[in-house]
């Protein structure tokens, strides 16, 4: 039994009342079925000059100054592992669409001050709407990905894991954020 | 024929315990300790408290998907993908896909089949029933009366809080009796200002919410290996320190150390085999999950331990000619009444100023505020209560996603400590109804050859009307401490199961023409059998069920060994 066969088959068990999301996370695993060896050749969920766009934006969202940035925390290998495993299709295609602009406007030639430009428009059109953007996604990943890597932890927060004890403290001027880990 | 006499006695223990969680673990302890030997039986895999906690150490960048679960993985695990799964914790509960059940009417199924079960995944909020908890559903004509009140369980209640290690805050409260505390875990400043805002301007309490960590371990937490509470608050992954309570972490060590416990695991338990001739049980018949190899145990007491719908199922598969309909069902009880406590709801709001005010530690626990509704002079239009878990904290990174912005300066920001925010999440009563039921299906088997459970229960008008005064009971608390932008919520997803308080479905009563279990969760019409599990309850209260289970399992474990002793079982 094939996972779509045996994902039919718990629905049926179920009484059919399998959501509209499951269904569509279901044609999602019909379609990396159907693709299956491309994706295992290319390893990746995006072209590579689509790759390269990504990794433009998240070292935009997150530069190296002082501290590392985005690319250095590896987040444009984290976003293709968690779009590929954590994103069902319709957000899978909104991400695409929104990536897909980009290149059409050559993101990739345009000047540092033109690209920020860019991404402040996408940002505008982005806070118009309620829904799931390509702007919010790119925007999630980039922070997750930074913000609990190995060097961006380390450079940004106080990092705790073994803190001890709970109390009540003033902040101290120029304070850091505490991270605990113990988001996942 | 010698060969399997034997055999038999080999296989033959003193009780048997069906289940290795919250409930089978106090009985083990307390059968043990009394002498007896004794047969655990867990239907899952051998878990090791601390070596098999295999991701408690790990930091945020060890987990691939930074603590979100797949998608392969969430339709493998959907009944716990609302709330309670992330990557670090995942490999805790069951799959679904594995373990089926139908839902006549949405019901999550949650649970956790290994050593432990679900005492490594609760919230480890611990409360007392209060005395009208016991009185409620005869006052009101609902359900069947308690075989018991508040004053059977007080000796039970202290035993086990000492054992547990509960810390909190003492307030006197009728309607939420104190516990043997440790100390209390501190409160944040918006936290104390929400409390004291209350007090005055409402007049109810708020309370620091009573949780089963070691805030400071006595000589008999530490004699069977806990520790401290490190304050990490990374509980679901399994606590290596045993900080907070589980059977794996204390009942469980504490029946070892007696040389009397054996744990047989990958062990399901099919039914229970029933002497015909004594109209006793004899022994139970298991399922090996892995090799489906059957075999048989004898005792002459057996407790059942599988979690309410684990205990109640084993009893209705258990049929003879005796009991044609389930062991014990001469009430057509078993499987009714289906309870949990419903929640998705709630307030949450922003909290301005406060900026030179921190905490450090992550704590596990919340803030608790009592049931005031339908208390003292209060009357609604529903009948019973809420309380509400909640707390408030500092906005971390995260808070970027949806903030404008991006760049150097942004990236800074993001590494300070963000805005206050808080939240207040209700837990309303469900009430007893014996349209609320699962039941074995026909057709439907899983691959052990056992009935799949038909889950058909649902909120009723009077949890639904319940649910418009935890929104805007909760909204009305923070207004009155002055926060900003409150929004009231109630979560569509909201419905039985997700709140993994499963209660009822053999309920305990004075009157065997109505109820499965007597005062002692003793099976009226079959002695030697025991139902301790969430199973009994009666009604539901609107605490948490935890610690009112493990007081009448081991009020029930000490009245079984009498009455062994005594040759009346």
């Amino acid at each position: 039994m094939n996972r779509r066969e045996a994902v039919t088959h718990v629905a049926w068990i179920l009484g059919g009342v399998f959501s509209a999301p499951t269904l569509q996370a279901m044609n999602r695993w019909e379609q990396i079925g159907s693709q299956a060896t491309a994706l295992r050749q290319s390893g990746s969920f995006l072209t590579e000059t689509q790759h390269e766009i990504m990794a433009r934006v998240a070292e935009l969202i997150i530069p190296r100054t002082d501290t590392p940035g985005a690319i250095d925390a590896g987040v444009p290998d984290f976003m293709e592992v968690m779009l590929r495993d954590c994103y069902r299709k319709p957000a899978q295609d909104t991400f695409l669409a929104g990536v897909g602009a980009l290149e059409q406007k050559g993101f990739l030639k345009l000047s540092a001050d033109q690209q920020t430009a860019l991404l402040k428009q996408v940002e505008a059109e982005a806070q118009k709407t309620s829904d799931s953007s390509f702007w919010l996604i790119t925007k999630e990943l980039t922070l997750l990905g930074y913000y609990t890597s190995e060097v961006g932890v380390k450079a940004s927060f106080d990092y705790q894991p073994i803190p001890g004890r709970f109390e009540a403290i003033k902040i101290k001027p120029g304070q850091k954020d505490f991270m605990y880990g113990n988001q996942a | 024929m010698n060969l399997n006499i034997k055999a038999d006695k080999a296989q033959t223990y003193d009780a048997i315990v069906v289940g290795s969680g919250m409930t089978g673990g106090w009985a083990a302890k307390e059968l043990t300790e009394k002498g007896l030997k004794v047969l655990v039986l867990e239907r899952g895999y051998e878990l090791k408290h601390v070596e098999d906690y295999k991701t408690a150490m790990k930091d945020p960048w060890e987990f691939e998907h930074r603590g979100k679960i797949p998608i392969v993985a969430a339709e493998e695990h959907y009944a716990t993908m609302y709330f309670s799964a992330k990557e670090g914790s995942q490999y805790l509960y069951s799959n679904d896909k594995e373990n089926p059940y139908i839902q006549k009417r949405p019901f999550n199924w949650i649970r956790a089949y290994h050593t432990g079960g679900k005492s490594l995944l609760w919230g480890k909020h611990t409360y007392r029933w209060n005395r009208e908890d016991f009185l409620a559903n005869a006052k009101q004509g609902l359900g069947v009366d308690w075989p018991i009140r508040y004053d059977d369980l007080i000796p039970w209640y202290n035993y086990v809080e000492k054992f547990v290690g509960i810390s909190g805050q003492a307030e006197g409260l009728a309607v939420l009796p104190d516990s043997n505390f440790l100390p209390p875990m501190a409160m944040t400043a918006p936290e104390i200002h929400l409390k004291k805002s209350v007090a005055q301007k409402l007049n109810r309490p708020i309370t620091i919410g009573r949780v089963a960590h070691l805030t400071k371990p006595q000589p008999w937490h530490t004699a069977v290996g806990r520790a401290s509470c490190q304050f990490r608050n990374r509980c679901s992954r399994g606590c290596p320190f045993g900080a907070y309570f589980s059977s794996l972490a204390a009942t469980i060590p504490a029946a070892r150390q007696t040389n009397r416990l054996t744990i047989v695991h990958n062990a399901i338990v099919k039914e229970i085999i029933l002497d015909d001739k004594a109209q006793k049980a004899k022994g139970v018949r298991v399922i090996d999950q892995n090799t489906l190899e059957v075999r048989e145990f004898y005792a002459k007491l057996i407790f059942l331990n599988a979690g309410t719908i684990g205990s109640t199922s084993i009893l209705m598969n258990s049929k003879s000619a005796r009991f044609p309909n389930g062991l014990g069902n001469d009430s057509d009880q078993l499987g009714r009444n289906l309870m949990d406590h419903h929640l998705a709801i709630g307030a949450r709001a922003d909290i301005e100023g406060f900026e030179d005010d921190y905490f450090f530690g992550a704590r596990p626990g919340s803030l608790y505020i009592p049931r005031f509704r339908n208390w003292g002079n209060d009357k609604r239009d529903y009948l019973r209560g809420f309380g509400y878990q909640g707390g408030a904290s500092r906005a971390d990174w995260s808070r970027g996603a949806t903030e404008t912005g991006f760049g150097a300066d942004f990236k800074k920001k993001m590494t300070q400590p963000g805005p206050w925010k808080i939240n207040l999440s209700g837990f309303g009563e469900v009430l007893p109804n014996p349209n609320n039921r699962f039941y074995l299906s026909e057709d439907q088997k899983d691959k052990w050859g056992l009935p799949q459970i038909v889950f058909d229960a649902d909120f009723g008008e009077n949890e639904r009307a319940m649910r418009k005064d935890i929104m805007n009971d909760g909204a009305e608390m923070l207004e009155a401490a002055g926060f900003k932008n409150v929004v009231p919520y109630d979560n569509p997803v909201a419905h039985m199961g997700l709140g993994i308080h499963e209660m009822g479905t053999a309920r305990m009563g004075k009157d065997p023409k109505t109820s499965v279990l007597n005062k002692f969760n003793q099976v009226h019409a079959c002695k030697n059998v025991f139902v301790t599990d969430g199973s009994a309850m009666t009604s539901a209260s609107n605490v948490n069920p935890s610690l009112t289970y493990m007081a009448l399992t081991a009020r029930a474990a000490s009245y079984a060994v009498e009455q062994l002793k005594a040759r009346s079982l």
